[in-house]
């Protein structure tokens, strides 16, 4: 019977390498089963890296696509500055040019204003058509409202009003070639303006008078006692037509009255003849 | 380029003068001028004009009977009329205006302004 059970039992050698056997095998399938766990650690561990990596990638895509784009905008700006640089250049070219080519406008007005007084106070030789223009230009072109045209009498004391607009008749007669309204334009050939608003005038004290004069001499003078209520300062051209005035409506009327006092009649050849210098 | 044609109606050939001096600077703009309502609704009658530029007091026919009989014929019903008033004429300003003035410039005219109310008027650049 003892023999039956030793007979079962393995040897002790056979049962020590089973042993060693079985505790190989099982270290084996230990590590093996690690081996499996790491295996699969370290593969999520590359998708993980892949993952991350293919993100690193299209942020640094998008990086250069931003960086390009932040480049175009700089340039674009650049640009933009440039363009708003030339604008403004050619904005205040154009300005200027405006305001040169309104102050030729207003020139030429202004000369065109110059030409025709002058031209419409020797287009007659008829004295009271030449009044006729001088009131004209009084009214149109100055804006004078009441003024009055004085002519120096032949004994030469006296300045008689010969044509007036706003004023009565029996306000004005004739005044002393002296009086200080009229005495220092008179015998300076000057026109005087004094300070304040044209508007504001009176006959007393008179917004301008203007010297009347024919070959410098002085022949009588216009008084603006007011001007109209939008005329309420004289401009440069308006100094231009007192000059104008000044030399021009007086030879007219002398001539006119000449002429009249000749029967309007043209003087012969023998006036023109040896006129040439 | 377009043509226009302006007829000035106007007494004083002072006035007139400087009218056509202002409007030689509106290119393409040919000006004629009469020298009252009558001359004016003469002219009116023989031409076709794009603009009429008629001062208010006139000998004969004054600027308001012009206005009015100007609106009153079918063929320049609708052709702009500048009237030329005084300063203190308000009343001619207005009545001028409801029977059919377009604009109105006050005097003593500026040349600058005459342009720019025919300019726009006749919707030139």
């Amino acid at each position: 019977m003892t023999n039956s059970n030793t007979s079962d039992s393995p040897p002790p050698d056979l049962k020590r390498q089973r042993d060693e056997f079985l505790q190989n095998f099982t270290q084996g399938a230990r590590l093996t089963e690690e081996f499996v766990r790491e295996y699969d650690r370290v593969n999520a561990r590359v998708r993980e890296l892949e993952a991350e990596n293919g993100l690193l990638r299209a942020r640094i895509e998008e990086e250069d696509v931003l960086r390009e784009m932040l480049q175009k905008i700089t340039a674009l700006e650049q640009e933009k500055r440039d363009l708003l640089s030339r604008f403004e250049k050619a904005e205040a070219a154009s300005s200027a040019f405006s305001e040169r080519f309104e102050e030729v406008e207003n020139e030429f007005a202004n000369l065109a204003n110059l030409f025709v007084a002058s031209n419409q106070l020797h287009s007659t030789l008829t004295p009271r058509r030449v009044v006729r223009r001088i009131k004209e230009v009084m009214a149109q072109l100055v804006g004078a409202e009441r003024y009055a045209v004085y002519m120096r009498s032949p004994e030469r004391t006296e300045l008689v009003p010969i044509a007036w607009e706003g004023v009565e008749a029996g306000v004005l007669g004739p005044v002393a070639s002296d009086d200080e309204r009229f005495r220092d334009v008179t015998a300076s050939g000057k026109a005087q303006v004094p300070e304040g608003a044209p508007t504001q005038g009176s006959v007393e004290q008179p917004a301008a008078v203007l010297p009347l004069t024919v070959d410098e001499e002085s022949v009588g003078a216009i008084a603006i006692f007011s001007t109209l209520p939008q005329k309420t300062r004289f401009e440069t051209i308006d100094f231009e037509l007192f000059k104008l005035l000044g030399q021009h409506a007086a030879a007219a009327l002398v001539s006119a009255s000449l002429f009249e006092q000749a029967g309007r009649k043209l003087p012969g050849l023998e006036a023109f003849v040896d006129l040439s210098v | 380029m377009a043509e226009y044609s302006c007829l000035i109606v106007e007494d004083s050939p002072m006035m007139r003068q400087l009218l056509v001096f202002a409007l030689a600077r509106v290119k393409n703009l040919h000006v004629t001028e009469a020298d009252d309502g009558v001359d004016g609704l003469r002219k009116l009658a023989s031409a076709r004009y794009d603009i009429i530029v008629t001062d208010i007091n006139m000998p004969i026919m004054d600027g308001l009977k012009l206005v009015k009989r100007v609106r009153s014929d079918p063929a320049h019903k609708d052709t702009p009329i500048v009237i030329i008033t005084t300063e203190g004429s308000q009343e001619d300003r207005q009545r001028a205006l409801q029977l059919g003035a377009n604009a109105y410039i006050t005097k003593p005219i500026q040349a600058p302004q005459v342009i720019a109310t025919v300019k726009e008027l006749l919707k030139i650049d």
